[in-house]
């Protein structure tokens, strides 16, 4: 395969799709080096805190409950699968989806140069991940079982050859794969129901983790993992072939009383399936790359389509409609908005399990209003800052609004409508969940009726409020930055602001309920709230929230017609 | 049916008078042209007759009722086909269709049966019903016209409609305006073909600068017809006398270049040159069976899902 290859046009393709994506030809100013550094100092500090609870996670199974092969069985496997699903992404994205397919194929470089690059980028890409991923967890390994320094070499090594299984199975599957996204992608419905029900459960089994780690730190003594559970893992270890061969190769001398010969032996098989994988990877790549992006080039405007009937609707009907189906029909929407707004009553729920859990053992009960509105109003923020891409998102078709015979005013009422509906029934549906169980035996009493019904109510306030600033602020300031088919590029800063505001106002709420809940408050004598007498302080925060809801509606309406008028693309 | 009345606009921050003192007012049953150059003002003043853009003084009127008093009744009257053909491109051609007629409050009946007819029209039949993300340049601009008429409006905007479309559907269109016309509408549209505006048009207006320099009419007038190249060249200030005459040329005469007599011996000895080449210095890798001559490598397309037409 490779005789024809000229790898001088290897190396500049290489060079042309790394200078595309990272290189730049003018300086830039100090704002944007500033924001570089806040990006790095941000991944720096997301890393250092996962690294941190690596580090509980290892002592959890090793230290505790000692899994210590166990472990090591249950982390090559978690990585490599990861690693494997993060590849197929990688490979599919560049190889075959990658719009410089077109116009690499109109030079004068074959395909297989082409395709040689690009694998170069993505196996380059692999490794990086398979390497930030997998080396903190075997070195904490190595750190907590006091492992002598010639491990760590065998760390390297593990993970060195690790990184290439991903890679290869990622090149196997990522045709079927794409041709499975292709097939789904236009069932906007069922993208929903299975990005929601993903959604819920990443973020159920990241809390469930967090209330381990965080029952570990508490007390250190208790072990977290049942006989039962611990005698599950290791039968379960037992027979997780190939990833129990990495993890004899680690440490199979140490924790598995394996000899020399037995570790040779666990190195030929991950050889042999490397090598047979990577066979299969090349030859099934070899084959598909061409007829795959060719057919790629001549059908990705393909579409599927719908039919419906020439009748008559309201024009409110209409734009509803129309704003409906450009969120549903957008996965990058559909996810932002209707997926987090339906898994947000989940979300809410186990936060507020997991906060209750916590708060109630080292400030008390007192602490569940406080933190039930907090929760709810900092969800419920994260949803509704999608209104502040309200007209943003119009892009190109932006004219077409002031064209249409239909105010302004209800072009933005319509809008606002939409956003609403689906804000209220989040909130709606996440009080009632939160609501029944705190109020029940289930959930301790933690909440009464009233708190129940107050935190609704103030949530509902709240979030019609946050989505007209959200929308004011949008008109005030748009930005069309949309792509080929008119999604928006990125988040606009209004976004950023929206949510800004919406956890400034879930933590004055939330602090507010809680310190009137500890701490008893008199005014003029007479007893303004006390501990479990809380309807004083949500009449004030009630007041208060429809006065923000007053201002916020005075500055989406007030003088809308101008600020509309005055937007230019 | 549209009269502009000084129109004035200002881009804010800008200190360029985009539009200055424009005046002009359109007949019933009128093709009326806009020409000038790239930044003239045609675009500029189409928006502020649209309601896109604010103004700064002046008056716009449609069909009596002014764009900024009574913006809703006024724009009811207007159908508006913009240069940049953006519509929702997640929605099908129907659905964009059925909500613009939805907006311009078109009932079932009137709307089928001018979508059907629009739609055959502008042999847009079978794409309809997908989504407008799968659309060629051409086809969303024949969407984007069908939105336009789909409430019969009596003042037709249209911001240089031909631009990008096939010869086909450009006569479609020149051959809907004459008919939007008879029926006693109007058409005003920018362009900056010359010659389709001189056999279109009963009257044309020249902007240069955002000045509106003359109005001329085409209808009853054979001089100011035979003129107007001239004219426009002289108005806009680009008149040179060879270039016009160049033009003037290419618009009336076979402008061809001869082949040079060699040129089939040329050819063959090309064809000989590529044939001895080694194969490692024919830079035409492209041509590797497996990049260029795959046709049987791609997959049959189901009918119906071809993309585009052009």
């Amino acid at each position: 395969m490779l005789k024809d290859v000229s790898f001088t046009s290897v190396r500049t393709l290489f060079r042309l799709d790394l200078k595309s994506r990272f290189g730049t030809t003018h300086k830039r100013g100090v704002k944007y080096r500033l924001s570089q550094a806040m990006n790095v100092i941000f991944f720096l500090a997301v890393y250092a805190v996962l690294l941190l609870g690596m580090y509980y996670l290892t002592n959890i199974f090793v230290e505790r409950s000692h899994l210590r092969l166990e472990f090591l069985v249950i982390i090559s496997m978690a990585t490599i699968l990861i690693a494997s699903v993060v590849a197929t992404g990688n490979v599919i994205k560049n190889l075959y989806q990658n719009g410089d397919n077109e116009l690499l194929l109109r030079f004068p470089v074959s395909g297989k140069e082409i395709l040689l690059s690009k694998s170069i980028y993505c196996f380059l890409h692999n490794l990086v991940v398979c390497t930030l991923m997998m080396l903190p967890l075997y070195v904490t390994f190595g750190a907590v079982t006091k492992a002598p320094v010639g491990d760590y070499f065998s760390y390297i090594g593990v993970v060195l050859l690790s990184s290439l299984v991903p890679f290869f199975i990622a090149n196997i599957i990522a045709v079927p794969v794409m041709k499975l996204m292709n097939a789904v992608k236009n069932k906007f419905v069922l993208v929903l129901i299975i990005t929601i029900i993903l959604l819920c459960l990443a973020f159920i089994i990241y809390l469930v983790s967090l209330g381990n780690v965080l029952t570990y730190m508490r007390d250190s003594k208790q072990s977290i993992f049942s006989p039962e559970m611990i005698a599950r893992y290791k039968r379960f270890a037992e027979g997780a072939y190939p990833f129990r061969w990495y993890a004899e190769l680690i440490n199979g001398r140490r924790y598995g009383s394996l000899t020399g010969g037995a570790l040779a032996l666990r190195f030929l098989y991950i050889a042999l399936m490397t090598a047979a994988l990577g066979v299969a990877a090349y030859f099934i790549t070899g084959h598909e790359y061409y007829k795959t992006i060719l057919y790629g080039i001549q059908s990705q405007k393909a579409t599927v389509g719908r039919k419906i009937k020439d009748k008559q609707r309201s024009v409110v009907h209409a734009l509803l409609d129309k704003e409906f189906f450009l969120i549903l029909r957008s996965f990058n929407y559909s996810f932002q908005y209707l997926a987090m707004a339906f898994a947000a009553p989940i979300m809410v729920f186990f936060c507020n399990r997991l906060a209750a859990t916590m708060g109630t053992e080292t400030v008390g009960a007192a602490i569940m209003p406080g933190i039930n509105m907090m929760v709810l109003v900092i969800f419920v923020a994260v949803t509704v800052s999608f209104a502040s891409t309200c007209i943003s998102r119009e892009g190109g078709c932006f004219y077409f609004t002031k064209v249409m015979p239909v105010s302004f005013r209800t072009q933005i009422l319509v809008k606002f409508l939409l956003y609403s509906i689906v804000a209220t029934l989040s909130v709606a549906i996440s009080s009632i969940i939160s609501g029944a169980y705190y109020t029940s035996d289930a959930g301790g009493h933690a909440l009464t009726p009233v708190d129940a019904a107050a935190i609704w109510g103030i949530g509902e306030i709240v979030v019609l409020s946050l989505t007209a600033l959200c929308m004011a602020a949008d008109i005030k300031s748009p930005t069309f930055n949309v792509s080929g088919d008119g999604e928006l590029v990125s988040a606009n800063k209004n976004v950023a602001l929206a949510l800004v505001l919406g956890i400034f106002i879930a933590i004055v709420f939330g602090v507010v309920i809680m310190v009137c809940n500890f701490l008893p408050i008199s005014i003029g004598g007479k007893v303004f709230s006390s501990q479990g007498n809380l309807g004083n302080v949500y009449l004030l925060l009630t007041g208060v929230s429809l006065i923000v809801l007053a201002l916020s509606m005075l500055a989406l309406f007030k003088g809308l017609d101008k600020r509309y008028l005055d937007i230019v693309p | 049916m549209l009269k502009v009345s000084h129109l004035k606009k200002i881009y804010p921050k800008s200190d360029r008078v985009a539009v200055d003192d424009i005046s002009f007012e359109l007949r019933p049953g009128e093709i009326f042209g806009f020409l000038g150059q790239n930044g003239a003002g045609k675009s500029t003043t189409i928006k502020c007759l649209t309601g896109i853009l604010p103004f700064d003084s002046g008056t716009i009127e449609i069909c009596g009722y002014d764009i900024v008093k009574e913006p809703i009744k006024a724009k009811m009257n207007m159908g508006y086909v913009p240069d940049n053909h953006s519509v929702y491109e997640k929605l099908t051609g129907r659905e964009y269709v059925n909500y613009v007629a939805d907006l311009y409050k078109v009932s079932s009946e009137l709307r089928k049966e001018r979508m059907d007819r629009y739609a055959k029209l502008f042999r847009l039949e079978f794409a309809m019903d997908k989504q407008i993300k799968s659309y060629s340049h051409g086809m969303k601009q024949k969407i984007c016209i069908i939105a336009a008429l789909i409430h019969e409006p009596k003042l037709w905007v249209l911001d240089e409609p031909m631009m990008g479309l096939d010869p086909q559907s450009t006569a479609e269109i020149i051959a809907h305006m004459r008919e939007h016309c008879a029926k006693g509408n109007t058409v005003f549209f920018s362009s900056h073909n010359l010659d389709l505006v001189k056999k279109l048009c009963h009257r044309v207006a020249i902007v240069n600068e955002g000045h509106m320099l003359d109005l001329i009419d085409l209808a009853d007038n054979e001089e100011n017809k035979n003129n107007l190249e001239e004219k426009f060249f002289r108005i806009t200030g680009t008149y040179d006398e060879r270039l016009f005459e160049d033009y003037v040329a290419q618009e009336s005469a076979d402008m061809r270049p001869d082949l040079p007599a060699s040129a089939e011996r040329a050819e063959e000895t090309a064809e000989e040159t590529h044939e001895d080449a080694p194969a490692e210095e024919t830079t035409g890798k492209a041509e590797e069976p497996e990049a260029l001559s795959a046709e049987d490598m791609i997959p049959d397309e189901k009918e119906g899902e071809t993309p585009a037409e052009e």
